[in-house]
């Protein structure tokens, strides 16, 4: 059965034809791209339909996050979201709450719509932004509700009363000088594994996951995706995780594919070495379904947490003289990159820092020396802070970038002041100078760490615009036409799938993105409040709601 | 690094640090077949990777392979990136003591951070350091001021490869031994952080067999009462080392082992960053340190600290 989809304008994202009207589809795979009146040999003789429901739409290619995290965002997403920046998600919008008084209401609104005893858990609260939290606060709004308030970086949380005696927390066992206090409900670095271990059965209870993960399913579908990465695999059970995601991830229901690239270090956990680790990874892709697949990808750690400032800083580092952490040795990092390369494997390695960035380099140049591979796909996984030299050293090692550009929008304005001062904090995520020296550059959102709305991500790539509304770093600002890519054909290439998605072309699979304006021509400010009517997956339309 | 007193009935963890290669794996080895080791002992560690247990030792394993009980009374435990939860998983075994293998690139102080956990209390900070190439290390682009900061943050050096550079020395107040010293379990095993001389404080109820005492020079003094402070103490002084400003002799290299008493002129050309002494003090059994004669060491050491600060 064959399906001729018309449009208003096709957007190709190849270049031998950027643009056309309508595309041909058989069996979920692109016949042709093109004019209709052009395809007849393909259609004579043959029953097909003609599709004009996307006839006044723009067609793009399928969207794809090549970095996001469906475990961790199954733990976040049944929680209720309370954030200083503006949140789409499916089940409605999250406008901003930039101020006490506004998180206040809205915790007390939330409070209202739920069911006595149900707990509620709260994330996105920032000091910055809603004052200091305490356990007297949130009594304010309920001492009979178990009320746990979770910090946007995920490093902390706060509790009331009644939190703390379901989670069989017992006020008096914990005494001074712990990494918890308890008069204020304050649960931090250790203190908050304790209250983790302790609320785990509200958070990770299977049907809580599951949950989670059908609501993470939502999320991708309204962001526009027909691809993600699976950026870490394993990260807290390889096994656990596989029989989840092969639950709610695959089957006819679900609007995209998943590249699963597992975690390397914990994938060799417990006694084996990392030169088995190509071998056991290899072992994996046997697990591959349609929707979810292993590649030959392995994913490694270089440097800390971007939004904890722990990112490796070259000199002349943080303002304020920390240092930044490592997240594993130098030497091991090495010598998990050597036994991945010289197996041929595709390298995703996680850089923050432009000191993390520098190391990871050096590891690759001596990789080149020792192996010399072209096309291997080596790709710096988050990219925060580089220097321009670094750009030159990543081309000319034939490397590749995948950027949290949404750092930018969220973080520039703090770390200018209180991080790195306004020099690196707005040179964040150099993207443009990427692309000026020819380097496949996509950027990902890394969910829940920014929202997974590719055009969210095309929409701060292009316009680099802080929270605070300045422009920073008008140097690197992307074209729309480069930002469109990054979301397209670059992140296909990254997650090792350009050969069947990522542009519109005969032969690959028919990964539509359907929007209401064309985000090649319409005014950039506007990028991220284009509405997405449908995606399509192999042929299938997912409409959007 | 408070509180400890409150929390006296918490189980004391001794933290074993130091970067990748600095011979923690080989320490914890020794320490799981060492026979001083106190049943109730739980070893901590990363990973199981290069843990080598006895075979004939390990009586029990969990199901999930994390936990291994040993014949001796002990477990060893691998954490996996989440203390917390092998801390609350020790609640419920009959643990009085935990030996927590840090990742190498932790900073000790970070580490003793979270071990104020409830139910536990950190106790001391040992690193590793190699002495074959430390110096190298800690100049090094990427982990020089990780490396430093680890040594910075010990309250017990201990001094591992020292054959491969013998004259190895860190020129820090800080108590330090060499990983072949005969004495090393039951010195690690028994440590708790040391004090400043300003703070000789009573044995807290944790009573530790072994601690460090330190003087922080701030005149020079003469070296006759140096030789005679040195040899006025008593034999639970187990190890005296440092670097002192005399007036007649210049700085002096003093390394002082039971009776044996080496005193050398320093001659490298640049100045020592740090002048005085540190004293290792021991007890035979952890309760003198309580009774009147016990405190000895303790009273040994204090009396000669005032005499130095006397002079000045």
């Amino acid at each position: 059965m064959l399906t001729l989809y018309k449009a208003r304008s096709v957007i190709t994202m190849n270049p031998s034809m950027p643009r056309a009207s309508a595309v041909l589809v058989r069996d979920g795979n692109i016949l042709e791209v093109g004019e209709p009146e052009r395809m007849q040999p393909w259609l004579e003789g043959q029953q097909f339909t003609v599709d004009e429901q996307f006839a006044d739409k723009i067609i793009c290619p399928g969207f794809i996050d090549p970095h996001l995290h469906p475990s961790m965002a199954a733990v976040l997403l049944p929680m209720e979201f309370i954030t200083a920046m503006r949140w789409k998600l499916p089940w409605g919008d999250v406008e901003p709450v930039t101020d006490p008084t506004a998180f206040d209401t809205r915790m007390q609104a939330l409070h209202r719509s739920k069911p006595a005893e149900e707990p509620l858990f709260i994330w996105g609260y920032h000091q910055l932004w809603h004052g200091e939290m305490d356990k007297a606060r949130i009594h304010q709004i309920s001492d009979q509700r178990p009320i746990i308030v979770w910090h946007r970086s995920f490093h902390e949380l706060y509790m009331n009363d009644p939190a703390m005696s379901m989670a069989g927390i017992d006020p008096a066992q914990i005494k001074p000088g712990l990494q918890i206090d308890i008069d204020e409900g304050h649960f931090f670095e250790v203190g908050l594994g304790f209250a983790i271990n302790r609320l785990n059965p509200w958070i990770l209870a299977p049907e809580k996951y599951a949950e989670g993960l059908r609501r993470l399913k939502q999320v991708v579908h309204h962001g526009g995706h027909t691809s993600i990465g699976d950026l870490a695999t394993g990260m807290f059970n390889l096994d656990a995780e596989a029989k989840a995601l092969t639950e709610q991830l695959e089957g006819d229901d679900v609007s995209f594919r998943t590249r699963l690239v597992v975690h390397g270090t914990r994938l060799t956990q417990g006694g084996r070495k990392p030169e088995e680790g190509p071998t056991m990874a290899a072992d994996l892709l046997r697990h591959n379904s349609h929707r979810l697949s292993f590649g030959r990808h392995i994913k490694l750690f270089s440097d800390g947490a971007f939004f904890s400032q722990l990112a490796q800083m070259q000199e002349p580092g943080y303002v304020d003289g920390h240092h930044g952490e490592w997240l594993a040795a130098p030497e091991e990092l090495e010598r998990h990159i050597r036994a991945y390369w010289h197996a041929g494997y595709q390298i995703h390695v996680h850089v923050t820092g432009d000191l993390g960035l520098e190391l990871t380099l050096d590891i690759l140049q001596k990789m080149q020396d020792e192996k010399p591979r072209f096309n291997h796909g080596f790709t710096f996984e988050h990219f925060g802070f580089s220097t321009p030299e670094q750009i030159r050293r990543i081309r000319a090692l034939g490397a590749q970038v995948s950027a949290n550009v949404y750092y930018l929008h969220e973080l520039s304005d703090s770390y200018a002041k209180s991080g790195i001062g306004y020099e690196r904090a707005s040179q964040m995520a150099r993207i443009g100078s990427c692309f000026a020296a020819g380097i496949n550059t996509t950027v990902h959102s890394d969910f829940t760490m920014a929202p997974a709305e590719p055009l969210n991500s095309m929409w701060v790539a292009v316009n680099r615009i802080n929270h605070g509304g300045q422009v920073m770093g008008a140097a690197e600002r992307l074209t729309q036409q480069q930002a469109l890519e990054a979301i397209t054909i670059n992140a296909a290439h990254t997650i090792g799938m350009a050969d069947i998605t990522g542009s519109l072309r005969a032969g690959k699979r028919a990964d539509f993105t359907v929007l209401d304006d064309d985000p090649l021509n319409c005014d950039p400010m506007t990028l991220r409040d284009i509405g997405i009517c449908a995606t399509v997956f192999e042929g299938r339309v997912f409409p959007i709601p | 690094m408070s509180n400890d007193a409150a929390n006296s009935d918490s189980i004391p963890i001794t933290l074993i640090g130091g970067y990748l290669g600095a011979g923690k794996t080989t320490l914890i080895n020794k320490l799981l077949s060492h026979p001083a080791l106190p049943s109730g002992t739980a070893v901590l560690v990363n990973d199981f990777g290069d843990i080598n247990i006895d075979e004939s030792l390990i009586r029990s394993e969990s199901d999930d392979g994390t936990v291994i009980g040993l014949s001796n009374g002990c477990i060893c435990c691998s954490i996996s990136d989440d203390l917390s939860k092998a801390l609350d998983a020790l609640r419920e075994m009959p643990v009085k003591h935990v030996i927590l293998e840090t990742s190498g690139v932790a900073e000790p102080l970070r580490v003793w951070r979270h071990c104020h956990y409830p139910g536990f209390t950190p106790k001391a900070a040992v690193v590793l350091v190699d002495a074959s190439n430390h110096a190298k290390r800690s100049q090094d682009k990427y982990v020089g001021s990780l490396v430093r900061a680890q040594v910075e943050q010990a309250h017990l050096l201990v001094l591992s490869k020292t054959d491969l550079n013998p004259d190895f020395e860190i020129n820090r107040l800080i108590p330090q031994l060499s990983n072949q010293d005969p004495d090393l379990i039951n010195t690690l095993l028994g440590w708790h952080r040391a004090s400043d001389k300003s703070a000789i404080e009573p044995a807290s109820s944790l009573l530790p067999a072994f601690r460090a005492y330190t003087w922080r020079q701030a005149q020079d003094i003469s070296q006759a009462l140096l030789t005679d402070v040195l040899s006025a103490l008593d034999e639970s002084v187990h190890r005296v080392k440092g670097l002192v400003a005399t007036q007649d002799a210049g700085v002096l290299l003093i390394d002082r082992v039971g009776d044996s008493l080496k005193m050398r002129c320093y001659t490298q050309s640049a100045k020592p960053g740090h002048l005085g002494l540190v004293f290792i003090c021991r007890s035979s059994s952890s309760d003198e340190m309580h009774n009147a004669a016990s405190g000895r060491g303790i009273s040994s050491i204090a009396s000669q600290i005032t005499r130095l600060n006397a002079s000045n």
